[in-house]
């Protein structure tokens, strides 16, 4: 298989899948035993830089533990009008802190939650768990048995995450750790 | 969420815009320019309790986290007012102190998912049609099934059947004939000479019975059998003896063979 034709199929996948695709899916699916994952990970790159130009309305990322093609931010007003979508509802915050909570030390559970928070989350991680940004991950092994929350593959995907630990540690994020001004 | 710096005797800031007590002491302490660790809890005890005050409404739940850190912090003042016995002993806001840090990296960690969710929200992936791969049930990664995936699977499959069994119809047996309830009006009509209607019919509790008696006196009255007078609106409805006389048969068939 010549790399015109590969990169066309390739192409062709990212379009029509619905969800981040891996290379090695594509790899299995081309079925050719000359064509090695390896260069099917090097034809997502060149795609991935064919489209990163001012001329392109058509974006590669690399989520979740795969492709995935997208747009860029900038054209939101146009593809809203287009589709006659209003603003979307944004995350609320307390929303953000549990996800930020559960990101950052899971599993954990709905008490640690609330005891980080300081206030009760259980209704905000119900909808979080409907929405599918968390999932659930078990049970703790002390009194009560209480679920064990994790991010989901949806929580990468939104957020532009290969995996959860490529989230920034809040201890670098911090600016001021000495807040003092006398 | 921004909190815009206020000087420490503002207005204060409505309490919906903090999502708990720690978002409010965080902000308390930043507005009052001081650290983090040697926390003035004096004063800022009291002005967490001017913010608590303010609270207009508030729902059960948060209320009563707000009302727990104030009774800490009264705690904590109390603490401080007694002279350190020990010079070993540690800072009674050590917890607290804690406790704050945790929380603002948590509200860090937030922030940047904030932005990157603004940003990433504004991104379009391609539409796919949902007849690719109907042909076979979409493959469930293990790492993504969890106890609501089966409950909505439980849910849909029940859904599904209460579609396709519904309920039987219920037939039940007739019980009132408006024959009747014809027969019996017209010979109570005769006999009392005046039958109030609603009275009569108000008297019934089932209310398959009054539709019955309400459709038997309209057809005695097409019939000629009897009259219905009304004094005023909404006034009881009297029925006397019409002009005509009904026979049996008459009754029995509703008035067919009269015309």
């Amino acid at each position: 298989m010549d790399k015109d034709t590969l990169t066309a199929v390739v192409e062709a996948i990212l379009l029509t899948a619905s969800g981040p695709v891996t290379v090695s899916a594509v790899t299995e699916a081309i079925g050719d035993r000359k064509v090695g994952e390896e260069e099917v990970a090097t034809i997502f790159e060149a795609i991935g830089k064919n489209f990163e130009k001012p001329g392109s309305g058509l974006r590669l990322e690399k989520v979740a533990g795969g492709w995935r093609c997208t747009t860029p931010p900038t054209l939101d007003p146009y593809l809203r009008s287009f589709h006659g979508i209003a603003a979307r509802q944004r995350l609320s915050q307390a929303a953000l802190e549990v996800l930020a909570i559960v990101a950052h030390r899971q599993p954990v559970t709905l008490p640690e939650i609330n005891f980080i928070r300081g206030t009760n989350s259980a209704s905000v991680v119900r909808t979080l768990l409907e929405r599918g940004l968390l999932r659930m991950a078990g049970r703790k092994k002390v009194v009560g048995k209480p679920f064990l929350y994790r991010t989901s593959k949806e929580f990468l995907v939104h957020f532009g995450l290969e995996r959860a630990e490529d989230l920034p540690d809040p201890e670098d994020l911090v600016k001021d750790e000495t807040a003092t001004v006398e | 969420m921004k909190m815009v710096a206020e000087e420490p005797q503002g207005p204060p800031v409505e309490l919906s815009v903090f999502s708990g007590p720690l978002d409010l002491l965080l902000h308390l302490i930043k507005q009052n320019e001081v650290s983090i660790y040697d926390i003035p809890i004096f004063s800022i005890c009291d002005q967490f309790n001017a913010h608590l005050k303010e609270m207009q409404e508030l729902d059960l739940d948060s209320a009563g986290d707000f009302l727990w850190m104030a009774s800490w912090l009264l705690h904590l003042k109390s603490k401080m007012l007694l002279p350190q016995v020990d010079e070993g002993a540690e800072d009674p806001r050590e917890e607290l102190v804690e406790r704050l840090l945790a929380y603002r990296r948590v509200k860090e960690l937030a922030s940047f998912l904030h932005d990157s969710d603004i940003v990433r929200r504004c991104l379009w992936i391609p539409e796919v049609a949902a007849d690719v791969g109907a042909g076979e049930e979409a493959e469930l990664d293990w790492e993504d099934v969890d106890l609501s995936v089966l409950a909505q699977a439980y849910l849909y499959v029940m859904q599904r059947f209460a579609a396709s069994h519904p309920p039987p119809i219920k037939v039940l047996p007739l019980r009132f004939r408006v024959e009747d309830k014809m027969k019996d009006i017209y010979e109570l009509v005769r006999t009392d000479g005046l039958v109030p209607l609603l009275r009569h019919l108000n008297s019934r509790s089932d209310p398959v019975e009054v539709v019955t008696v309400m459709v038997a006196a309209l057809e005695l009255v097409r019939l000629r059998g009897v009259f219905a007078e009304q004094r005023r609106p909404f006034a009881e409805i009297y029925l006397r003896p019409g002009d005509r006389t009904l026979g049996a048969q008459e009754l029995l068939t509703r008035g067919e063979n009269g015309g």
